[in-house]
């Protein structure tokens, strides 16, 4: 009994400060990625995220080659480089043959090449480790920091924005005819996804990071039927999610990052399956759609789309 | 309702620095149900757009009664091409009617009563307050169809262009798509749909606008859908049209006209015996 007593007791002790720390973190990122990773999943943008993330390295390892790890200079070369992945994607979707998704995959592709050499230039094996995948059990007050700032921003956009981001997701062409910016809006999401992973490379690093991005807005979007509930699913899922990854990574000394992006995909995976609606089960078990069973006066759906 | 007209006078769009549309010069009046037709690749959608102000003009210019279009924005409706919608997306029927009100009422402003009123109105008007909960991919074709019909009631507009409405709806929801059209028309509103299949232009629409690349022809439907206006819009795709054109009594047989040109022309909605499916249409 005292066993288990301790075992679960053990992320609770004082010696684990650092531990509240990561979980602060893990709400911070989870509150804000999540939303984010929302808008991806529904534009069928989720490889853009992941080309972002993998593009930020060079910046941050020249950065580090110049200036060192301060966190500013990280900031900075990491943003440079994931804009410039974004913009340069665009230029070149326009101007070539290349179309958007591949010559992001190049670009991203190059970058991500030329981060690793310089990071392995610059620091040790597990420098280079710490950049790709973080450690949140290492994070300082100044990446909270950054992290509260970036957050607040995020959420606030999103609900300032609210109507324009559904729009721009769901009917861009309307979003036009309203007076809106779509291209500014989409700079705009590009510009917080880039920030977001900034903000986690500390604690994550840039390409597991996404899984905050991407696992509660997939997970979300086999559950729900609204934008707004997708959204408000989503944060309590990787908030919560990331927490008990956190949690369970100290007793089983299992790496914490890892750990927390895992319980997210598990979470996703058993979705994935059991969702009533979306699911694999929920379509196993019902041979036909659900809206015939309506009584639609039109009866059938030409052109409807699974 | 006004009694306006959407002025377009020498209007040239580019697109992607080629001309899409030369110098056309048309009168469409409120209060008529205009069919916008002409092979693929004539501008039809380009038009639209320079309507709506997405497409700078070369020449010419755009006016609704007397306004430039790009000032009027707020009384035209855009509906568009089902295929070009994620029904997919998570949003319920209400939502996406309630988008609708976003144009007048801003994308910041909070939803007064009369916002909340117009939303209910238009979900009535187009039979489907009984469905304002459902996630849109839960619904019909033709439910689909006038959701976004209710949006553009719900916005207050009085201009509706709508990119290739009938595509993909049975007989049953095309008539009823035609039937809710001319009511719309009736109350003074102008309609435009962008339409491929004649048989349904000349029988349920009262103007026509026929392009290619410059204008063809435009007015009421009997004299702008004539064969020959039609064979100097479609050129080859219009084989049929040709060799009857001395014959000036007979009426082509449009279900077989449209039955051997399957790949430039919709089916016969008005002719529930022939083929039911069509392949989906390649935008040029």
């Amino acid at each position: 009994m005292s066993e288990l007593h301790d075992w679960l007791s053990a992320p609770f002790a004082p010696e684990h400060r650092f531990l509240w720390r990561a979980l602060l973190m893990c709400a911070l990122l989870g509150a804000s990625a999540s939303l984010l990773g929302c808008v991806l999943v529904v534009r069928r943008l989720s490889l853009l995220g992941d080309a972002l993330a993998h593009s930020l390295l060079p910046g941050v390892g020249l950065a580090w080659l110049m200036f060192g790890t301060s966190l500013g200079a990280l900031f900075i070369g990491g943003l440079a480089a994931g804009l410039l992945t974004a913009l340069g994607s665009g230029v070149l979707s326009r101007l070539t043959r290349v179309k958007e998704d591949a010559s992001f995959a190049g670009l991203f592709l190059t970058l991500f090449a030329l981060g690793v050499a310089l990071v392995s230039r610059v620091g040790t094996p597990v420098d280079l480790l710490h950049v790709l995948f973080g450690n949140i059990l290492g994070i300082t007050g100044a990446d909270l920091w950054l992290a509260a700032g970036v957050s607040t921003l995020t959420v606030s956009a999103f609900a300032l924005f609210y109507r324009a981001i559904l729009i721009e997701c769901f009917d861009p062409s309307y979003h036009r005819a309203c007076g809106g910016r779509g291209a500014l809006t989409h700079l705009g999401l590009l510009a917080l996804i880039v920030l977001n992973l900034v903000a986690a490379l500390h604690a994550l690093g840039g390409v597991l990071a996404l899984g905050l991005f991407m696992l509660p807005a997939v997970t979300a979007y086999l559950w729900c039927d609204r934008w707004g509930t997708m959204l408000a699913f989503s944060v309590v899922y990787c908030v919560l999610g990331g927490a008990l990854g956190l949690l369970l990574s100290v007793p089983t000394a299992l790496a914490s990052g890892p750990c927390m992006v895992g319980v997210l995909g598990i979470g996703f995976l058993l979705s994935a399956v059991l969702s009533p609606r979306h699911g694999l089960l929920g379509r196993l078990l019902r041979p036909h759609h659900h809206h015939n069973e309506h009584g639609d006066e039109e009866g059938v759906m030409p052109g409807h789309r699974h | 309702m006004s009694r306006d007209a959407l002025a377009l006078d020498d209007v040239t769009v580019c697109y992607r620095r080629t001309p899409a549309v030369h110098h056309l010069s048309a009168t469409l009046r409120c209060g008529t149900l205009t069919a916008l037709m002409g092979p693929n690749g004539a501008g039809k959608s380009t038009l639209l757009r320079a309507i709506l102000g997405w497409q700078p003009l070369t020449t010419g210019s755009i006016t609704l009664g007397g306004v430039p279009a790009r000032r009027a924005l707020a009384r035209i409706s855009y509906l568009p091409q089902r295929s070009a919608v994620d029904w997919d997306f998570p949003i319920t029927v209400r939502e996406v009617v309630a988008m609708g009100r976003y144009q007048s009422r801003g994308l910041f402003a909070r939803f007064t009563a009369a916002d909340h009123d117009a939303v209910a109105d238009a979900l009535t008007e187009m039979d489907l307050a009984w469905l304002q909960d459902r996630q849109i991919a839960q619904l019909s074709g033709g439910q689909q169809q006038r959701t976004f019909l209710a949006r553009a009631v719900a916005s207050g507009a009085d201009v509706f262009l709508l990119d290739e409405p009938f595509v993909g709806l049975d007989p049953t929801s095309t008539a009823d798509l035609v039937q809710r059209l001319n009511t719309w028309a009736a109350q003074g509103r102008l309609v435009v749909a962008v339409v491929h299949d004649v048989a349904l232009a000349r029988a349920h629409f009262q103007e026509a606008l026929l392009v290619a690349r410059s204008l063809v022809a435009a007015g009421p439907v009997a004299a702008t859908l004539a064969d020959a206006n039609l064979a100097r819009a479609y050129g080859a795709a219009w084989p049929l049209a040709r060799p009857q054109a001395d014959q000036a009594l007979a009426l082509p047989d449009l279900g077989g006209v449209l039955r051997t040109q399957a790949r430039s022309a919709p089916r016969p909605t008005a002719q529930p015996g022939t083929s039911a499916v069509r392949p989906a249409e390649r935008r040029p």
